[in-house]
């Protein structure tokens, strides 16, 4: 069954409501392989209209538990639902699903594929027809729609394996590393339609290992690492929790204020500018005091933790 | 359901709408017809007629024997077949022979008949002097007098001819010489349900064997066809798309279905192709014919066959989930071939006691049951009861299979490298449980 009404043009109306149901939700989520511990007692909820990011370094169980999500494995404890039900299998329909490790028929044509793909979710053969025509147009495909997928470039493969994941209209859309190997105009024509889909009330559910990705696009996130949860929530939240630490200094003159262990607890020299890591309970001002008596100061900026740092910060953590 | 049969049409068109399947289809029968024509041909050629000089004391006799090695007909003749009066009617001459008559039995022309023989003027010469009929020693000297066949059936010629005229000389009337000499021809009737039959052993032998090259050619050309898709599917990595919107038995199931049907088209196509060639001629049917195939029988072979094509088109699917390169999935072939090589080993001893209780019980077990059970049905039709559980343990086997093999396959993707071990197989088993 395809979601009924969710049609191409995506309306941009914001939907999400802060009192509906999680698209998905894990609770305690548990699986390894033998010895090897994938996912360790994860938990985690989305709500529609969001854009979630499911961060964390190579190995540290995202495409695990994005698997478990999808019910490609099965998770060992713990319990997953979907639209507030249980999961099941009868919720994929309204499932998009875009893995890592991409892979589309090369013998089958462009069209076909899509259309093939669609039907596989629900829809009807010519209204899958109709819908991968539209969705190609958009992504510049209109020429290659019947060619064979091993005729295309990799970059157009996935986009072809892009709009299969997103073409039956699903409000979960799943996407492993969904900007690896596309060129800049691709990559923002996918954050676009991501977007989009977002504020038309669809669920967004990004895996990736670049942090900066996540923060420009994400509005919630999960980091996690060795398959614990790091951190989970509302990205603006977990930013303003970790606080505002960082400095970023352009001068001219002395640099003795660098000195001062009581303000600053590290620095570093990026040539054009330093970055300054303010000593806990440090205030910024001292530091913009001290420095302006001994040199130029032509920029003086106060820098939000980057999630990259966030991580960093939290992994280092003996207790983390 | 609706996911399987896209699946299934997706495969089937992917394969047929290839060229390879075009030729495929279109060339082998032509290779085959080749095959089979082209023995014929040579055998047709190495036989031509054999000239034979027949030497006596008169040129009467000569005369005689001649015309009688021409017409009279042996056991082993088709024209027997059509009657007395067919042949009375209609005498036609035995091609096989060329034959001279030579009315000087004297050494020194056996001297040149000799010669003659060497010099591949004359194929042999037969010493039928009145001497020598008398003695009853008569001579066929020539190259090439060993073949068995051909002087069995000129001594059985001969035999009858010097009978009869033995029997003509102490002045026998030669109408009741000639019906007194008539060969008789003994008949092998079986009987079958409290009924005498002619003996259809040939025919029988032949629909079982029928079954034994498709079932073969079909199970290695589309089983192969089947693990080579898996194979392909898991390092194409559509495996994980395909997951997130269909379950691994689904795929698994449209996967088997649409390159089973991918085969049996091709088989249709074959069998329309053959047909449309051989009815026309009427040898073809009078062979037809005599090879009466009952009704059951062939629901037999239609269900046995799809059952065993299904069976085998399983395990190799399996082994193209368990495997990660086609070399390491030939190796493991073996779980294919083994049991197709056993239970043709075993197809003498249950043709020729179908109803032993260890034949009863080995054609029950699904890997034999289409080859053996099949072949007892058409030597012997066994009880029904026999037949249900046969089919019912088959279908029970090729279900098992496929969601034992639906699972592996889904755990399968998930690692790449090296071939599992059993442990690790078992392991997968169970953790795909759900």
């Amino acid at each position: 069954m395809a979601s009924t009404g969710s049609s191409f043009a995506l309306p941009l109306n914001p939907v999400p409501n802060s009192s509906a149901v999680c698209t998905i939700e894990l609770n305690g989520v548990c699986k390894s392989y033998g010895d090897f511990v994938a996912v360790d007692d994860l938990s985690l909820s989305i709500k529609p209209g969001t854009i979630y990011g499911l961060l964390g370094p190579n190995g540290a169980g995202k495409t695990s538990a994005l698997r478990m999500m999808i019910g490609i494995i099965v998770p060992d404890s713990g319990s997953i639902s979907l639209f507030g039900e249980p999961f099941g299998h009868a919720h994929m329909d309204r499932v998009g699903y875009l893995p890592e490790e991409r892979g589309l028929y090369r013998k089958m044509k462009v069209l076909d594929h899509l259309a093939f793909l669609a039907q596989l979710k629900g829809l009807t053969a010519p209204e899958a027809l109709t819908r991968a025509q539209r969705w190609c147009e958009r992504f510049e495909l209109s020429a290659w729609t019947g060619k064979k997928v091993e005729e295309l470039s990799k970059g157009m493969q996935q986009k072809v394996q892009f709009i299969g994941a997103i073409l039956h209209g699903p409000d979960l859309i799943i996407m492993d590393e969904p900007f690896s190997g596309l060129d800049p105009a691709s990559t923002v024509a996918l954050k676009d339609v991501l977007l989009e889909l977002a504020k038309s009330g669809k669920t967004v559910l990004l895996s990736t290992h670049r942090m900066d990705q996540a923060e420009r696009l994400c509005t919630s996130i999960c980091l996690i690492n060795h398959g614990r949860l790091v951190a989970e929530g509302d990205l603006n939240q977990i930013k303003a929790k970790h606080g505002c630490c960082n400095i970023q200094i352009k001068y001219d003159g002395d640099a003795h204020f660098l000195e001062e262990t009581t303000l600053v607890q590290s620095f570093n020299d990026y040539g054009n500018y330093v970055e300054v890591r303010l000593a806990p309970g440090a205030d910024a001002q001292e530091v913009l005091r001290l420095a302006s008596a001994g040199a130029r100061i032509s920029k003086f900026e106060l820098m939000e933790p980057s999630l990259e740092e966030i991580f960093i910060d939290a992994v280092s953590k003996p207790n983390a | 359901m609706r996911n399987m049969w896209l699946i299934t049409k997706r495969e089937y068109l992917e394969r047929v709408r290839t060229r390879s399947f075009l030729v495929l289809t279109l060339l082998l029968p032509a290779i085959m017809t080749v095959a089979m024509l082209l023995p014929a041909k040579f055998a047709t050629i190495g036989e031509r007629a054999q000239h034979v000089v027949v030497v006596t004391s008169s040129p009467q006799f000569g005369e005689t024997i001649r015309q009688r090695l021409l017409f009279t007909s042996t056991v082993t003749d088709d024209e027997d077949e059509a009657g007395p009066e067919a042949s009375a009617t209609r005498p036609k001459p035995d091609k096989q022979y060329i034959i001279d008559v030579d009315s000087n039995p004297t050494d020194a022309e056996r001297a040149i008949l000799r010669e003659k023989v060497m010099s591949r003027a004359i194929d042999s010469y037969i010493w039928l002097t009145d001497d020598a009929i008398a003695t009853g020693k008569v001579t066929w000297a020539g190259r090439d007098v060993a073949g068995f066949g051909a002087r069995s059936r000129l001594s059985e010629k001969l035999n009858r001819i010097l009978l009869y005229t033995r029997l003509s000389k102490n002045g026998f009337p030669a109408d009741q010489a000639d019906l007194m000499l008539k060969p008789i021809k003994i008949e092998a009737v079986g009987i079958e349900g409290g009924r005498e039959a002619k003996d259809k052993t040939e025919a029988k032998f032949l629909q079982v064997l029928v079954m034994v090259m498709l079932l073969y050619m079909t199970v290695l050309l589309y089983g192969i066809s089947v693990m080579r898709s898996v194979l392909q599917e898991k390092s194409s990595r559509i495996l994980e798309v395909l997951l997130s919107s269909a379950t691994s038995t689904e795929l698994m199931a449209g996967k088997l279905l649409g390159v089973g049907a991918v085969g049996l088209t091709q088989i249709l196509v074959w069998t329309v192709m053959a047909g449309a060639v051989a009815l026309p001629s009427l040898a073809m049917q009078a062979a037809l014919s005599e090879f009466q195939i009952p009704p059951v029988v062939l629901a037999a072979f239609a269900v046995f066959f799809l059952m065993g094509y299904l069976l085998y088109s399983t395990i190799y699917a399996a082994i193209g989930a368990i495997s990660t390169t086609e070399q390491e999935g030939q190796q493991l072939q073996l779980f294919v071939v083994i049991p197709l090589v056993l239970s043709v080993f075993m197809l003498l001893p249950v043709v020729k006691t179908p109803d032993a209780s260890a034949v009863v019980w080995i054609s029950m077990i699904p890997f034999f049951a289409p080859l053996l059970m099949y072949a007892r049905i058409v030597v012997q039709t066994p009880p029904v009861w026999q037949i249900a559980l046969s089919l019912f343990l088959l279908i029970a086997t090729i279900a098992g299979i496929l969601i034992l093999c639906a699972r592996i396959y889904r755990i399968g993707i998930l690692v790449y490298g090296k071939r599992p071990t059993l442990p690790e197989i078992l392991k997968w088993i169970k953790y795909a449980k759900a």
